[in-house]
């Protein structure tokens, strides 16, 4: 038996068993050995790879704002009961085996809204951004409740998030997954001082105004388009902002 | 010898003064040699050099803080420089034929800000591909002609002379395009762009609450689309422009220092206007170009440059 024939009989009957000829012919031929060797290896890592590598998060909430926007999918006309599942599936899918991890992130949370609850109270209306808002909106259109929302949601999330109820219905489910995830991410930033989380923060809380400002804007003006494509630009910009957050949270622990 | 012919030390026997003079002088060399190597470990210095053939692909990931400096020159080398501030990052460097790796990595988690500051110096051939990405700090890209996907949280990107198609992502870092050629995708939630002097036949800037100010020429027959949520979206034309513009805001205002070079559509289409939103639609010269502007909230600002 020659070396190549030992590459066709690889190709046809596969590792094992090897035939005797093709067994006397490795004994003799070091390079055949080495061949069936690498072979080996390769098959035995590919055995070790997961049957199936789940893609990111964002990947998924990116791909539906896309469908919601083009009006390819829709959320259903009751979705509440929908969303009440699909809430828990979800949750239930990402603390699978993480529950040590849910309890601190819950600890954590519970401890960051305390201190949230106190900074708010003092620098709550300082944000330049809103300023800037203020000063080139039309007085009718600027949020007439801006700052009672972000108490409000202030009072009850780590960050400004909109409300889960304020979102137009064809992107209510992005907006209740990425409500959902946000928490997570947050919570990853609790105990950080570095000024690059800090500047993550102060961009998520950027990003959650503004949803909020063009959901409000949507809410009077159902017909507008443009908000509406600022809209779904914006929840893909949290939904990148916030995979990059749990991304270098995991990095660094 | 002439210390004892001068009498400032007594005349002492050769063993004396190999017992006594000796130990001063091993710990005194000791203490020399300690002490560049302490300073080494507060400011270390990495560098290395790497041949290439064609055109190469340089991709830095710098989880550290620092800057990310790239110049070109005619050597067909990569020229790699580190520097950091501590011995707790740690640079990984290495070569794939024509693609170029650098990493740098936090070797210490614990390890305070100041500590892990890492500044990366390159030099590259002027056709040259990058995929760079920063946390913080200035990524600085001057005469390189290639694709290049550059991305920051907090740092700002800085171009001069490059070209190809460039795309930049930032989280809060601003971009500053001067003298920039081909394609250029930008997008930030905070970031600002100034786009000056280019000669960009394709531009897609996005930004949620940042500025954006293009103050150059419109290529012919090129495709610019500026977007801002919340910020000013300026533009500077000249007079020589040929382009169709598009205008619209939400609850904003559009600033028109232009009107009087702004034509109808020659094109024969006719636009449709919105109830819902305030904007316009303009030709200057033949109308060769496409400009969309918009913004949610801000202000758009068109002026004429000379």
């Amino acid at each position: 038996m020659q070396c190549k024939d030992i590459e066709i009989v690889l190709e046809q009957e596969g590792l094992e068993p090897l035939p005797p000829e093709a067994r006397e012919h490795l004994a003799e031929c070091r390079e055949c050995r080495s061949y069936v060797a690498d072979i080996t290896s390769l098959v035995d890592a590919a055995h070790k790879l997961p049957s199936e590598i789940a893609p990111p998060e964002r990947v998924w909430i990116s791909l539906r704002a896309q469908l919601e926007a083009e009006g390819i999918i829709r959320t259903p006309a009751d979705p509440v009961a929908v969303e009440k599942a699909s809430w828990w599936d979800s949750m239930r899918a990402f603390f699978g085996n993480r529950v040590m991890a849910t309890a601190m992130v819950g600890i954590l949370i519970a401890a960051a809204a305390v201190f949230e609850i106190r900074k708010d109270k003092v620098g709550e209306n300082t944000s330049p951004t809103q300023e800037t808002v203020h000063t080139v909106q039309a007085p009718t259109q600027a949020l007439p409740s801006s700052n009672q929302t972000s108490n409000q949601t202030s009072n009850q999330k780590l960050t400004s998030a909109p409300s889960e109820s304020s979102a137009p219905a064809e992107f209510a489910g992005t907006a209740q997954a990425l409500n959902d995830q946000e928490p997570v991410a947050t919570g990853m930033l609790l105990t950080s001082r570095s000024p690059i989380d800090a500047s993550l923060r102060d961009n998520l809380k950027k990003v959650n105004e503004f949803i909020a400002e063009c959901e409000h804007h949507l809410k009077e003006h159902p017909q507008d388009e443009l908000t509406r494509e600022y809209l779904s630009a914006a929840y893909q910009q949290k939904a990148e902002l916030l995979s990059a957050i749990i991304e270098r949270a995991r990095s660094i622990n | 010898m002439c210390l004892q012919m001068m009498g400032i030390i007594p005349a002492w026997s050769r063993t004396q003064l190999k017992r006594s003079v000796l130990p001063v002088l091993g710990a005194a060399l000791f203490v020399w040699s300690a002490a560049p190597a302490q300073a080494a470990g507060t400011g270390q210095r990495v560098e290395r050099k790497f041949s290439v053939t064609g055109r190469p692909v340089v991709v830095i990931h710098n989880v550290a803080n620092g800057r990310i400096e790239i110049k070109s020159w005619k050597n067909a080398e990569v020229d790699v420089l580190g520097t950091q501030s501590s011995n707790k990052i740690g640079f990984d460097i290495e070569q794939a034929g024509d693609r170029i790796d650098v990493t740098a990595n936090v070797l210490d988690a614990a390890a305070q800000p100041l500590e892990l500051e890492a500044n990366l110096q390159l030099t590259v051939p002027e056709e040259t591909e990058l995929q760079l990405k920063t946390e913080t700090g200035l990524i600085y890209v001057e005469q390189v002609t290639g694709d290049m996907k550059l991305e920051s949280y907090a740092g700002d990107v800085h171009l001069k002379e490059v070209s190809g198609y460039i795309i930049v992502k930032t989280t809060g870092g601003s971009l500053v395009c001067g003298q920039c050629a081909g394609k250029l995708d930008f997008s930030s939630i905070s970031g600002n762009a100034q786009i000056l002097q280019p000669q960009l036949n394709n531009v897609n800037l996005m930004t949620t609450t940042g500025n954006i100010l293009f103050d150059g020429e419109f290529v012919r027959t090129g495709l610019y689309s500026m977007k801002s949520g919340r910020g000013l979206v300026e533009v500077r034309f000249s007079s020589n422009d040929s382009f169709d513009l598009k205008a619209q805001t939400s609850t904003g205002t559009v600033d028109n220092q232009a009107a009087a070079f702004l034509k109808p559509d020659t094109h024969g289409v006719k636009h449709i206007y919105s109830n819902l939103t305030h904007g316009f639609f303009g030709t200057v010269g033949k109308g060769l170009a496409k400009v969309e502007l918009s913004s949610y909230s801000g202000t758009i600002r068109i002026m004429r440059r000379d």
